[in-house]
């Protein structure tokens, strides 16, 4: 267990930077999920803190030590990739060993910490055989078995469940939130994955273009995401955004309608952020927007419908249970009193 | 099919005509061998024995035999030493150039070995190494390309991964090389050591300007040097002599098979 800090941390090949100065503190014990969509440098960032890419400026430090010219297998961390990296050539038991063998630990603690990570995973019966004798979810799982041996301070997981079915995906992210409060270690992981990020995460890092977007708990972002771009990235169904402008005591929206609206900044607010979740059908009266269903996806619990407004705004709408609906029929929608986003005409959050 | 017995008997005719073609160089070489009283006639044998075999392997025979073997071991074994080392950092670093290198090795490998003969004999003679080891030394620079090339290639899919997640476990280079990039290339390391094995095995022009007495020379040479010894040709000595030669290229075809069937490891990788 450790803390990790990154101060100013940057990244250049050549002449282009692909990690501008990010600054982040990750308490000890903590599960963070960096996360973003690809080529954001979220990868390059774990690397770094790996030992695995040289870092251009800034300092990590782990555990309240300077890194940076820390050679990677002396920081105190293990390493789980997307690619699961196994060895083909020896069997489970020595992948598992390769580490602790390298370091001459004696054989009797080899073989005690190999089949204690074992049972904490349920790989036992496997020990014996040879990687390519196992499916996704099993060798997956001898990866991890491979970084707890070691007994790391920080564990770093590169994309670890995009290799797998989404059955064992949804599977194998369960065992590891588990995992985490069976290891109380620090972790890090990195993801593409939104629905990973929520779920596993006792903080999301939002990375875009080599930045940090935002940092919260993933309810906070959730709810309060500081610009357009975490609030369309964060949940499963992306943030609708529609144009706004200010007229009086409120917005004017497509198709005409006055949203009034008590709020300090009204006059700045370009554009009108809400989820799916919390918009609804509404009387013609009452409703905000109206416009024509052109798809309508039924998943039995909830329907997606997808609103195409005059203007060609398309707008989802989340519904519990099986709407009767049908396709270009006319709709009417009404916004929620709460959960309505406004942002700047550089997409900032207006609070 | 057509059923018409002119035209099937037609076709059997021919192709018995092309089976005897194929077979009687190959019957006369057997027949020849295991006849002790062989006079070079495709015949039956009136007796048969192992009597030119045992003479074929026996004396300056089976000298030959085992330079053959040393040339060929060693040209193969040093040409797998040398190309891994030289293979290794060409597949993982990225050096300028590399390319243009590569293909100036393709270059080299095209050229015909007797266009550098004349150099290369007055290199190994200034070096004093116009013996065996000059010819092992020799013939490894002539292979090096072909060697570099596909060592190369083999350690290109190794995946990268596998040797960062050894580095992260504390894995030194040394180690790195010996324990996951060599076990990993076994079968590209064996099929690079049976070409070099019979390229070398079937030498003929460098081992005969280099060694000179008989006492060093490998079976390609005392093959040809067998025509005509002594006045006569011993037939059956000669046929013997011949298919002992061309056994270890049938055995390394049979190795190279296995070795090529157990295939690649990137099993590692991906689900």
């Amino acid at each position: 267990m450790a803390d990790v800090s990154l101060r100013g941390i940057r990244k250049s090949y050549g002449s282009v930077e692909v990690v501008h100065g990010v600054d982040l503190d990750i308490k000890s014990g903590e599960f963070v999920v960096f996360v973003g969509p690809s080529g954001c440098g979220k990868s390059t960032l774990l690397r770094m803190i790996a030992g695995l890419e040289p870092i251009s400026g800034g300092d990590i430090s782990i555990g309240g030590v300077r890194v940076n010219d820390v050679p990677s297998p002396k920081r105190g961390i293990a390493m789980v990739f997307q690619s699961y990296a196994l060895y083909p050539h020896m069997t489970v038991y020595d992948n598992m060993a390769f580490g602790l063998k390298l370091a001459k630990t004696p054989k009797a603690e080899v073989d005690q910490r190999v089949r204690a990570a074992a049972r904490i995973l349920q790989i036992e019966d496997y020990l014996e055989r040879m990687p390519k004798a196992l499916s996704g979810g099993q060798r997956q799982r001898v990866a991890i078995g491979r970084a707890i041996v070691r007994d790391p301070k920080v564990f770093l997981f590169d994309e670890p469940l995009s290799n797998l079915d989404a059955s064992l995906r949804a599977q194998t992210r369960i065992e590891i939130a588990k995992l985490h409060d069976t290891l109380d270690a620090t972790m890090i992981y990195v993801t593409h994955d939104q629905v990973e990020a929520m779920t596993l995460a006792d903080r999301i890092v939002v990375l875009n273009a080599g930045r940090i977007e935002q940092v919260g708990s993933p309810l906070e972002l959730y709810s309060n995401p500081v610009n357009t771009f975490v609030a369309g990235f964060i949940a499963s169904q992306r943030m609708n955004f529609v144009p706004v402008e200010r007229a009086g005591d409120g917005l004017s929206l497509p198709g005409g309608k006055i949203l009034t609206l008590a709020h300090d900044q009204l006059s700045n607010a370009r554009t009108l952020g809400v989820r799916p979740e919390h918009l609804h059908l509404a009387s013609p009266t009452a409703a905000h927007f109206t416009g024509t269903l052109t798809v309508i996806e039924q998943f039995g619990e909830y329907a997606l419908a997808y609103v195409e407004l005059p203007g060609g705004e398309l707008i989802t709408v989340k519904l519990d249970g099986a709407p009767d609906l049908k396709l270009h029929d006319t709709i009417h929608i009404g916004l929620p009193d709460h959960g309505v986003h406004l942002f700047d005409d550089k997409g900032r959050a207006l609070h | 099919m057509e059923s018409n017995p002119t035209h099937s008997r037609l076709t059997a005719i021919a192709l018995t005509f092309m089976a005897v073609i194929w077979v009687s160089p190959f019957s006369w070489l057997i027949l020849n061998a295991f006849n002790t009283a062989s006079t070079g006639q495709l015949e039956i044998p009136r007796s048969v024995g192992l009597d030119n075999f045992a003479m074929a392997i026996s004396g300056n025979a089976g000298r030959q035999f085992l330079n053959s073997m040393l040339i060929a071991a060693g040209t193969a074994t040093l040409s797998v030493l040398v190309g891994i080392s030289a293979a290794y950092p060409l597949s993982r670093l990225r050096i300028p150039g590399r390319n243009a290198f590569l293909w100036t090795l393709v270059l080299l490998r095209m050229l015909p070995s007797a266009g550098v003969l004349v150099p290369l004999y007055f290199a190994a003679q200034r070096g004093g190494l116009l013996n065996q080891l000059g010819v092992i030394i020799a013939l490894t620079i002539l292979n090096l390309p072909f060697t570099l090339l596909l060592l190369k290639n083999f350690f290109d899919t190794v995946p990268i991964e596998l040797e960062e997640a050894a580095y992260v476990e504390g894995a030194t280079l040394f180690q790195i090389v010996t324990r996951i990039v060599l076990p990993m290339s076994r079968a590209g390391i064996a099929v690079v050591w049976f070409f070099s094995f019979t390229g070398a095995w079937n030498e003929f022009l460098l081992p005969l300007i280099f060694a000179r007495v008989q006492d060093a020379f490998p079976m390609s040479v005392g093959l040809y040097a067998a025509f005509g010894q002594q006045g006569a040709i011993n037939y059956g000595f000669l046929t013997a002599y011949s298919i002992i030669y061309a056994a270890p290229a049938v055995g390394v075809y049979f190795l190279l098979r296995r070795n090529m069937n157990t295939g690649f490891a990137g099993v590692g990788v991906k689900g």
